[in-house]
């Protein structure tokens, strides 16, 4: 076991790595809850947006304009897919919502492969001027990326649960969560608090895409695989609590960076998400199947 | 061995009627036909560079069949087929670098221990909804490609994993004596994957194919009705898991030197993406899929067209397969396939009855 100190750059990093999974896990619940879609494109949209952001990057456009269009390309795609595959998707198995994410996955896969050849050696980077400043806690150096990734985590997680508790629309994204039908019996505008959740969806999607390909790398199939570890909260969290997810995610992170250091483990950490979603599925009560029938009917 | 998967077809498609009628001869006819060329006509028609598609057509078949039972007749979504396969591939070179046993016992063994590994990850999430079953194979999927990618393929190397990084000429995983030629393993390939499907076939003919149906249409009223909904579930699971692990194992001998980075988490869902396209309600889809995965890559290759635009279109065939089923994956794709069918046999009809015994 390696001295303390060893560990102690990694809690840092591991905390910026599991806001950022917060992030994304509390958009992946927001939406699952108010469409019904587990949107396994997440992490592919976020790895596109990081993409045009870097290429804008070499052509001289100003940071902030690149940032904002990774963010608003994230949402647009994100915007487009739940507005043409949302409404004809609409009464079908969460399951078959799912995989239909996995097709834009798969487009946005190849487009990437096919724009960004990964073949030519070139390594990308996106850098943030954020990572130049920082602090240091005793030993440790912090910089301000890493701040703004465990910020964004939790103000996000804050923020979404104050919104679905205290706004119309987020008191209509509830009610949709239990009873599409009946919401809509209601007068809720169905279609526009889903394209709501899409557009909100999408907006994370662009942020955890741009701070990840700042943290961990910018390479199309990294970002586009690394949703698994924000899958691992959303699944912890059994698809509901954002509380929980939040919780879940700074634990994935954080166990992930921490296993750096220990040389027997250091390989193995990216099963992180895994081992720790099995064990929860392990504990998880049965008793669901009547819940999918209520739920599903 | 063709006539008897066309013979077997028979009973099943028509239950109650004794005497096959005509659709029935001509559909056996051209499953033999079909079966007797593939493994006697092709192999003299292609060059070396297709042969060995073909042999991986054959391979992947089998995991699309395997994956296809589990989407179209339980209703179950896995993202990790490919890491399945991987598994059997690994133990199948292990076994065979180890021990001198004959490849057919190797590939049973890849099987067994391969499904033994599936039934292990697939218990805690068959017993909640099918969504929790994807994610965790999908995670199952991220996970396995970290643990090849440490402890790589068997080369020849001693001790668990057979890995020896320093070893200079490494020594190519062997192949069974009877098919040592590339055309030879190419008719062995397919016959390890007739005798794949007509284990599919006897399953979905019997008590398990019908518990399977049930859990498909509602896993409540399968419950209701008695059905150890877990257990058969399960059953379907490790099934896939033993012929994906099987064909794991005649993949090792295929390609003689495998690597870990010939197994990517991207590729289980491409994997899905086939399986759907090429249609999970019908065996002739696991065919299909598997040209698509394997053919198609190999003729754009050939053709210097970058196997980017096919994850495109397969991610394309996904989204249009889901969303123009409008009764639900469960309807669709039969019913293409009996309108498909129709067409065909009014086709066939006119030249057919010279053919039929």
């Amino acid at each position: 076991m390696p001295p303390w100190s060893d560990f102690e750059p990694f809690i840092v990093s591991g905390l910026a790595l599991g806001g950022v999974y917060a992030l994304s896990g509390v958009g992946l619940v927001v939406l699952y809850r108010a469409t019904g879609v587990l949107y396994l494109a997440f992490g592919a949209v976020g790895a596109m947006g990081a993409l045009i952001a870097w290429s804008l990057g070499r052509e001289n456009t100003p940071g902030w304009l690149t940032w904002l269009v990774c963010i608003a390309a994230a949402a647009a795609i994100t915007l487009g897919y739940g507005l043409i595959f949302g409404p004809a998707l609409a009464k079908r198995d969460p399951l078959v919502k799912a995989v239909a994410t996995i097709g834009l996955t798969l487009i946005l896969y190849g487009l990437m492969d096919l724009l960004w050849t990964t073949s030519g050696g070139e390594a990308r980077s996106l850098t943030l001027p954020s990572d130049n400043g920082g602090f240091s806690v005793g030993q440790i150096q912090v910089n301000w990326t890493q701040v703004i990734a465990l910020a964004a985590g939790v103000v996000l997680t804050v923020g979404t649960g104050l919104f679905l508790r205290f706004t119309k629309l987020g008191t209509a994204m509830r009610a949709m969560a239990n009873d599409r039908e009946i919401t809509a019996t209601l007068g809720v505008p169905v279609r526009r608090v889903e394209a709501a959740a899409w557009l909100g969806c999408g907006v994370l999607a662009g942020i955890a895409g741009l701070l990840l390909a700042d943290l961990v790398a910018l390479d199309a199939t990294t970002l586009t695989f690394l949703v698994i570890s924000s899958l691992a909260a959303v699944l912890i969290a059994r698809l509901r609590s954002i509380t929980i997810t939040f919780v879940a995610a700074i634990v994935v992170g954080l166990l992930h960076d921490l296993l750096t250091p220990i040389t027997s483990l250091t390989n193995y950490r990216d099963m992180t998400p895994f081992v720790l979603a099995a064990a929860a599925l392990l504990v998880m009560p049965r008793g669901q199947v009547m819940a999918q029938s209520r739920e599903e009917a | 061995m063709g006539a008897d998967l066309g013979l077997r077809e028979t009973p099943g498609r028509q239950a109650g009627r004794r005497r096959p009628d005509r659709p029935q001869l001509i559909k056996t006819a051209t499953i033999t036909v079909l079966l007797l060329f593939t493994l006697f006509g092709l192999p003299q028609l292609l060059s070396l560079y297709y042969i060995d598609t073909m042999t991986q057509v054959a391979v992947y078949s089998m995991v699309t069949l395997a994956l296809g039972v589990l989407v179209g007749r339980v209703g179950l979504v896995s993202l990790g087929q490919v890491a399945v396969l991987a598994i059997g591939a690994w133990v199948a070179a292990r076994l065979l670098f180890a021990t001198t046993q004959p490849y057919p016992v190797v590939l049973l063994e890849a099987g067994l221990i391969t499904m033994a590994a599936g039934v292990l990850i697939g218990l805690p999430a068959l017993r909640l909804r099918g969504l929790y079953l994807a994610l965790i194979t999908l995670m199952f999927a991220g996970a396995i490609t970290v643990v090849l990618a440490t402890l790589n393929f068997p080369n020849g190397g001693h001790g668990f994993t057979g890995y020896n990084g320093s070893l200079v000429h490494i020594p190519p995983i062997r192949r069974p004596s009877v098919a040592g030629t590339d055309p030879a393993y190419f008719r062995y390939a397919v016959i390890v994957a007739i005798l794949m499907f007509l284990l599919v076939l006897a399953h979905i003919k019997t008590k398990p194919g019908r518990a399977w149906a049930a859990i498909r249409q509602s896993e409540p009223a399968a419950l209701a009705a008695g059905i150890n909904t877990t257990l058969y579930k399960l059953w379907a699971f490790a099934l896939a898991s033993f012929i994906t692990g099987v064909a794991g194992g005649v993949l090792a001998g295929a390609v003689h030197y495998l690597y870990s980075i010939g197994f990517p988490t991207q590729d289980s869902i491409t994997l899905l993406a086939v399986t759907l396209m090429g249609g999970v309600y019908s065996m002739w889809g696991a065919v299909v899929a598997a040209l698509l995965y394997q053919f198609l890559p190999a003729l754009l290759n050939n053709w210097g067209v970058s196997a980017d635009w096919l994850t495109i279109l397969f991610g394309l065939g996904v989204l249009q397969v889901l969303t123009t089923a409008p009764a639900g994956l469960a309807d669709q794709v039969p019913k293409d396939l009996a309108r498909l069918g129709r067409l065909l046999s009014r086709r066939f009809r006119s030249p057919a009855p010279g053919k039929t015994p």
